[in-house]
């Protein structure tokens, strides 16, 4: 059954505190987090979190796209075994040197 | 770190129809571009070339030359196919194939090492890239321009801007985990 929404979306308190600190002060942090059950919240938008997968803190990046869902999602849990070769790239956007 | 000179595009996983059509997981960005960096050769040296004949749930049905039936399309069931780096073409300034950034060093813009880069992943929430300490520790970071400061390939190094919270150890895991638990109750 889907939650009620007059509770509105569930968000540790603690995490919130948090990422108003650091929106407050302006800084470039990741706030790290065991709360894999709190919901992404527009204002959590642009601030990076270090979201537990249980082993590490996984850097997960707020994207408006990503409101509504968990931050657990975004962490998986389980070792990893396939591909990260093949012809995928990554666009840091620093200047590529060599 | 030695590199290896080819890189996978996709394995073998089963077979389709009797005509030796075989199903190919790709590892490419796009599924197709499995056939178009020319033959694809095994890892005990045999050469393939690829034509795709259609898609099924992520999968590629291709047809492989000298593969006319089921049985021998069966046989090469779980065969990994490669191609040569060089045939690769080169990324946009400013883009890396993930394949080139494993075994860089990576360290700090101020040049304290924190280890080798390992993997580059996407969970949905941008590019990470894994780095493996010279204690063992794994460290996750954000490959994206707050983070990265610069890559270089030719001297094989990828230096990242020291940003508050990404590599402090979990020295104070134990308090950190026990004043979550304790606001665990207090939600908004």
């Amino acid at each position: 059954m889907a939650r009620s929404t007059w509770k509105g979306p569930f968000v540790d308190g603690y995490l919130l505190k948090k990422a108003e600190t650091v929106r407050g002060g302006g800084r470039n942090e990741v706030i790290k987090t065991w709360s894999r059950r709190s919901t992404i919240l527009p204002q959590f938008v642009g601030l990076t979190f270090g979201v537990h997968n249980g082993h590490k803190h996984i850097p997960v990046l707020v994207t408006e796209n990503m409101i509504g869902h968990k931050f657990g999602e975004f962490a998986p849990t389980r070792t990893f075994h396939g591909h990260s070769a093949g012809d995928k790239k990554t666009a840091p956007a620093p200047a590529k040197k060599g | 770190m030695s590199r290896d000179p080819r890189i996978c595009l996709g394995v073998i996983v089963g077979v389709k129809g009797v005509r030796g059509e075989v199903r190919i997981k790709p590892f490419t960005e796009v599924p197709a571009d499995v056939a178009a960096y020319g033959p694809l050769t095994s890892k005990d040296g045999r050469s393939f070339a690829v034509t795709v004949t259609g898609f099924h749930q992520g999968v590629v049905i291709a047809k492989l030359n000298g593969v006319v039936d089921r049985n021998a399309a069966e046989a090469l069931k779980g065969v990994e196919l490669f191609v040569e780096r060089a045939k690769l073409p080169a990324p946009d300034d400013g883009s890396f194939y993930f394949a080139d950034l494993v075994g860089l060093a990576v360290e700090l813009t101020d040049g304290t090492a924190l280890g080798l880069a390992t993997a580059v992943d996407n969970f949905g929430a941008g590019d990470v890239m894994e780095i493996k300490a010279a204690d063992g520790q794994a460290i996750v970071v954000p490959f994206n321009p707050s983070v990265v400061a610069n890559v270089d390939l030719v001297a094989g190094k990828i230096a990242l801007n020291p940003v508050p919270g990404l590599f402090e150890d979990a020295e104070n895991l134990d308090e950190a985990l026990n004043e979550e638990k304790e606001r665990g109750g207090d939600a908004a």
